[in-house]
């Protein structure tokens, strides 16, 4: 997946993302990291055409995402947003079955293959016993397992997801990076995730990209990327890089620097 | 060690909740399988309520016998007077009640009813003029009054939206659009000659004077939008989650918005042309359903139809025989019904959302 020279602007006068060029490399896994407001969450919506750039475009298999119509782009590419509403009487296994609407076609539908899907979503994301459960029964991990169960129920060879672990304590948040690491190494899925934790960054990525101000600082190899002085050009805080023999490398957050307004 | 000891008590544990879960999913069903049967009965048990009562009398047997044979006198007037009020009565019901689900859907707010956010008012103006300036064009009238809702739906689209529908904002530009067309349908009816306040059927719905070809009428356009909302239904159901996300399952959201909405104004307004502006039954109804059979839309929308029909049918049965041989028309009935639910509404989801 290539992002082509992308500026976007919600309201026509505000540019948000200048310029954005980077690619998506086939069956890595990509972390974009930055400051709040910084654009990640803008680009991951440009990049699952949520959003018209300016100018540039995004193109996937060799043809603009722009120009793929909205099933077409949903069998290759699923997202599990940061923020989800549904009906709270509904069930698990009727949310997980939404992700098979990108494989019907108005008469027709591949019932088993539907059924094989949907299983492989609900036992990857370990939720067999909530599968009639409603959604207002769950916890927030459970809940984010269901969301993610719904976009791998649609077989997309690329998986999006904005900061998944947002909002969720720290048993839930190894899990469902876990869960995100083991699609990649055991299905080979093509991640790319907005997350806040650097750490989690650091630890589960293969391939980093550091947005400031809407433009990439840098992006490669997170243990390349990473240094002291990037870190605290993105988020203008000091940190230390330690490695530890058990946990590997590590960043601990010393002192936010204040600029003068 | 211990490790493997609990293993065997937590997946009992969880074989338990298992069937736990499945007896609380089974318990919706049949709730649901109740609702319909409920709904059905009653459905019944008062159109043949309203086909015997009122000023002449008819037994169940004298009524069914005479329909099949149409040799009975009374039966004949009853058949050609009250059936087809009733049939309007229950086909307007549904179609109200189906078009506040569907514009519930598409705008995403529980209070979008085509009564309070101006389409019926829209349609009715349009049909009124349209009566007026060509009368001949009888059975056309759901489609100038089609016109009349999707004008008035544009307007509240229109004016509402700024990068989403923030959903007070909507049904204050909705109320508005309904004060605009409803006042100049009211002013229309002021031009001078008396010979208008027959056209008055369509600002302040009475059922009476129905005759079979408005029931042509009603069936044709109603049934035509009931079948579509059929159909349009479980795209319904990926509106109930974020935008983003419908997209992102494929589901090209503005079309099937259009298309969702414009299933409600057909619905809206042939209602409107044929029993007049009646405010709330897309309110109330799609509300109780909800709790009945839940929000899947593929249960709501036919439960909704039936349920509809039945408020309305009753309304105007309850209005013709109450103050019986005075008539009150049934869209007064029901927004003395519909404004304290309306205010009931608000006050449940002003704690619901805590503020």
């Amino acid at each position: 997946m290539d992002v082509n020279g992308i500026t976007f602007s919600y309201d026509g006068n505000v540019d948000r993302l200048h310029n954005v060029q980077t690619t998506i490399q086939h069956g890595k896994i990509t972390t974009i990291i930055g400051p709040n407001g910084c654009g990640k969450s803008t680009l991951l919506n440009v990049m699952s055409s949520n959003g018209k750039p300016r100018k540039g475009e995004v193109i996937l298999d060799g043809k603009a995402i722009a120009r793929y119509r909205p099933v077409e782009l949903a069998r290759r590419l699923a997202v599990v947003h940061q923020q989800n509403e549904a009906p709270d009487d509904l069930t698990v296994e009727r949310l997980i079955r939404f992700g098979r609407m990108p494989h019907k076609t108005m008469f027709s539908s591949n019932k088993q293959e539907d059924e094989e899907a949907v299983e492989w979503a609900i036992a990857c994301t370990n939720l067999e016993q909530r599968r009639f459960r409603t959604l207002d029964q769950l916890s927030g991990g459970e809940r984010q397992r269901v969301w993610i169960a719904m976009a791998l129920a649609q077989r997309t060879p690329i998986l999006f997801l904005d900061e998944p672990t947002t909002y969720l304590d720290m048993f839930y948040q190894l899990e469902i990076m876990e869960l995100i690491q083991r699609l990649n190494q055991a299905y080979g899925l093509t991640i790319v995730m907005v997350l806040h934790d650097i750490n989690q960054a650091l630890r589960y990525s293969d391939v980093i990209i550091a947005m400031k101000e809407g433009r990439i600082l840098a992006s490669g190899h997170p243990q390349e990327v990473l240094t002291s002085e990037l870190i605290e050009e993105v988020y203008d805080v000091q940190v230390l890089i330690r490695r530890d023999p058990e946990a590997g490398l590590y960043i601990v957050p010393m002192q936010a620097v204040l600029r003068p307004l | 060690m211990a490790n493997i000891n609990s293993t065997p008590a937590a997946v009992q544990v969880s074989n338990v909740d298992r069937e736990d879960t499945h007896r609380v999913y089974h318990r919706q069903e049949r709730r649901r399988l109740w609702s319909f049967i409920a709904v059905l009965v009653l459905l019944t048990g008062v159109m043949l309520y309203s086909a015997m009562t009122g000023s002449l009398h008819v037994g169940v047997t004298q009524l069914l016998q005479g329909l099949w044979t149409g040799t009975d006198a009374q039966v004949n007037v009853v058949r050609d007077l009250r059936l087809p009020r009733i049939i309007i009565a229950v086909m307007a019901g549904a179609g109200l009640a189906v078009a506040g689900v569907l514009f519930q859907a598409v705008m995403k707010n529980p209070l979008a009813d085509s009564g309070v956010i101006g389409i019926s008012s829209g349609a009715a103006l349009v049909s009124l003029i349209a009566v007026t300036v060509f009368p001949a064009l009888y059975f056309w009238m759901p489609v100038f009054s089609f016109f009349g809702g999707a004008l008035a739906c544009l307007m509240v689209y229109g004016f509402s939206w700024r990068s989403g529908l923030h959903p007070v904002r909507l049904i204050l530009i909705g109320v508005a659009v309904n004060a605009i067309f409803s006042g100049l349908g009211q002013s229309f009816n002021y031009r001078g000659s008396y010979a208008v306040t027959s056209l008055n059927q369509v600002t302040t719905s009475t059922l009476s004077m129905k005759k079979w070809v408005d029931v042509d009428v009603m069936l044709w356009y109603g049934g035509i939008g009931l079948i579509l909302a059929l159909l349009v239904a479980s795209w319904c159901n990926y509106l109930a989650l974020q935008e983003k996300t419908a997209r992102n399952l494929g589901l090209n959201v503005t079309l099937v918005r259009v298309l969702i909405s414009v299933v409600a104004v057909i619905l809206a307004s042939t209602a409107t042309a044929i029993a007049g502006v009646i405010v709330f039954i897309g309110l109330l109804i799609p509300h109780i359903g909800r709790q009945l059979v839940g929000s899947d839309h593929r249960w709501l929308i036919p439960f909704s139809a039936l349920a509809g029909g039945l408020l309305l049918l009753l309304a105007d049965t309850l209005g013709r025989t109450v103050l019986a041989p005075q008539e009150i028309p049934a869209s007064i009935i029901m927004a003395i019904i519909g404004g304290p639910f309306l205010i009931f509404l608000i006050r449940r989801s002003d704690r619901l959302h805590g503020r």
